[in-house]
């Protein structure tokens, strides 16, 4: 589902994000990436949704080569990947029911779709009842289940979580993380960013650590190592 | 089709729920209307006020008493012939000696003086309008010739010469004036307008980047952009055109003092409405657009 083969990215000559990084990761894995600031992390995620480009190396998505991939191709690549964010990045001046229906919106989706899919979504995500809040009306675990509904929206086939709890209590990163559990049982991989030892350890999933831009560690039932 | 309206809807979405911010787009587009109309009364006030003068400037061939008929004839048909002449009018003796008894009236001493003369001593007079001040010089050149001496007594245009040439001279200068401050206040207030649409795109930045990252095309971006500068548009055009009607309306009764014209500006206006209207809305319209394009790109780019 996602390779990654041989790829570095240099932003000037004395800042590495990445250095020759090699990994596979199949479809429907769930896999823990850590390690600590400015270690890469940020950039796999840049790589992946082509908000960056590799210096070198190359990067497919389910087979479709993104290493230089067009800008008129990236937002295809973005209906396919679903991103969340540790702030959300929410549309302040939309409802949640707007935020969520603004992301099918922008593809071309029909009324009837849309009419259909978000109301799911926002059950899968428990926030019916919140449909019509602004984000400002809402908790900061409300604000990532939001974030979590706009991502499923397009049934992508890869999730990617950028420190999704990092700004929730241990409750409601809880709930975060078993609405994860949830997507990854529906088949979609995971590709979690965290610096949260308890929950990469109650995970035992794959976990794969960056340091200095480089893969150091990668277990299949890993642990938080650093 | 589905996408232009939700583009419609964002953009209609974005004025309402950024209302504050919307209102004062709208504020500064109609100052920078109003300080284009203004410029326009300016110019048509400047043009008219010129013609004024120039109307009221004639030069006036006082021919001989004795000169014959024959021979006026021959002046008068030599004159009018020139491309240059827009008017003339022919004095004879008797309509000269009504005319200088007029405006000589409250002077006894010249009416009894002429009254002791048993004739006319004046001859008739040819008064010459033409097209431009600068015209004059070129007639009274033409017939400062030798064969023409006998016949003509008098010429009055060097009695106004430097009046036209002053007059000529303010032209000048009102007109360059008025052009430089034209582009005077459109610089200030293109980059005004500039500033206002760039800082509301900025506070919008965080906006286009969640849109990028949720897979909107850069059309999808900048569609609302686009139908809101039309709106902005409309509106700005709209209000600034009820308020230059309630100034012309002002105005116009001092203005009829002085040019004798009613509603001058109204008329004035009304005549050049297509252009100034079509002009207006294809500037402040390519403005809007101009400035949210060049400020919404650096946002678009990954």
């Amino acid at each position: 589902m996602i390779k990654l083969s041989g790829v570095s990215k240099q932003y000037t000559k004395n800042s590495t994000g990445l250095d020759d990084v090699s990994l596979h990761v199949d479809a429907g894995e769930f896999v823990c990436v850590v390690g600590q600031s400015g270690t890469g992390k940020t950039t796999l995620i840049k790589l992946l949704i082509a908000e960056e480009q590799p210096t070198g190396g190359t990067v497919e998505i389910g087979g479709w080569d993104i290493t230089r991939i067009k800008q008129r191709d990236i937002p295809l690549l973005r209906r396919q990947i679903g991103v969340i964010f540790q702030d959300y990045k929410l549309l302040e001046k939309k409802s949640v029911i707007e935020n969520i229906a603004f992301a099918l919106q922008v593809s071309g989706a029909t009324h009837k779709r849309i009419q259909d899919t978000v109301p799911r979504v926002l059950d899968i995500v428990g926030l019916t009842e919140k449909k019509y809040a602004f984000p400002h009306q809402l908790s900061g675990g409300q604000k990532q289940r939001v974030a979590i509904a706009r991502a499923l929206v397009h049934r992508p086939k890869i999730l990617v979580a950028d420190e999704p709890t990092g700004n929730l209590d241990a409750i409601n990163a809880n709930e975060i993380i078993e609405i994860i559990k949830k997507i990854n049982a529906f088949g979609t991989t995971i590709i979690l960013v965290t610096h949260d030892r308890g929950i990469v350890n109650r995970l035992r999933k794959r976990v794969i650590t960056l340091h200095d831009g480089s893969v150091v560690l990668d277990n299949t039932h890993g642990k938080y190592q650093l | 089709m589905v996408s232009f309206f939700r583009i419609v809807k964002f953009a209609l979405e974005d004025i309402f729920r950024n209302f504050s911010l919307s209102v004062m787009t709208v504020v500064i587009l109609v100052l920078m209307l109003l300080s284009v109309n203004t410029l326009v009364v300016v110019q048509a006030i400047t043009t008219q006020a010129i013609a004024s003068v120039k109307e009221h400037i004639d030069v006036s061939i006082h021919f001989q008493h004795e000169a014959t008929e024959e021979h006026i004839s021959e002046v008068r048909s030599y004159v009018e012939s020139f491309p240059e002449v827009l008017e003339s009018q022919f004095l004879t003796k008797e309509q000269v000696l009504e005319e200088f008894k007029q405006a000589h009236q409250e002077d006894s001493s010249i009416l009894t003086s002429l009254e002791e003369l048993e004739e006319n001593p004046l001859g008739s007079t040819l008064v010459v309008k033409t097209r431009e001040p600068s015209d004059y010089e070129k007639i009274i050149t033409a017939i400062s010739v030798p064969e023409y001496e006998h016949i003509v007594e008098a010429k009055t245009f060097n009695d106004v010469q430097t009046s036209i040439e002053k007059i000529d001279t303010i032209t000048r200068r009102v007109e360059e004036s008025v052009i430089f401050l034209s582009i005077l206040f459109t610089l200030i207030a293109f980059f005004v307008t500039f500033n206002t649409i760039r800082v509301a795109i900025f506070t919008q930045r965080l906006e286009i980047g969640i849109k990028k990252l949720v897979g909107a095309t850069n059309w999808f971006i900048r569609g609302p952009y686009i139908i809101e500068s039309v709106i902005f548009t409309i509106c700005s055009m709209f209000v600034a055109g009820v308020l230059v009607y309630h100034g012309l309306a002002i105005l116009d009764p001092y203005l009829e003092v002085v040019f004798g014209q009613k509603a001058f500006l109204q008329e004035y206006f009304s005549a050049h409405a297509t252009q100034l209207i079509g002009i207006e809305f294809a500037g402040v319209f390519a403005l809007t657009v101009f400035t949210s394009g060049i400020a919404i790109r650096k946002y678009l780019r990954t």
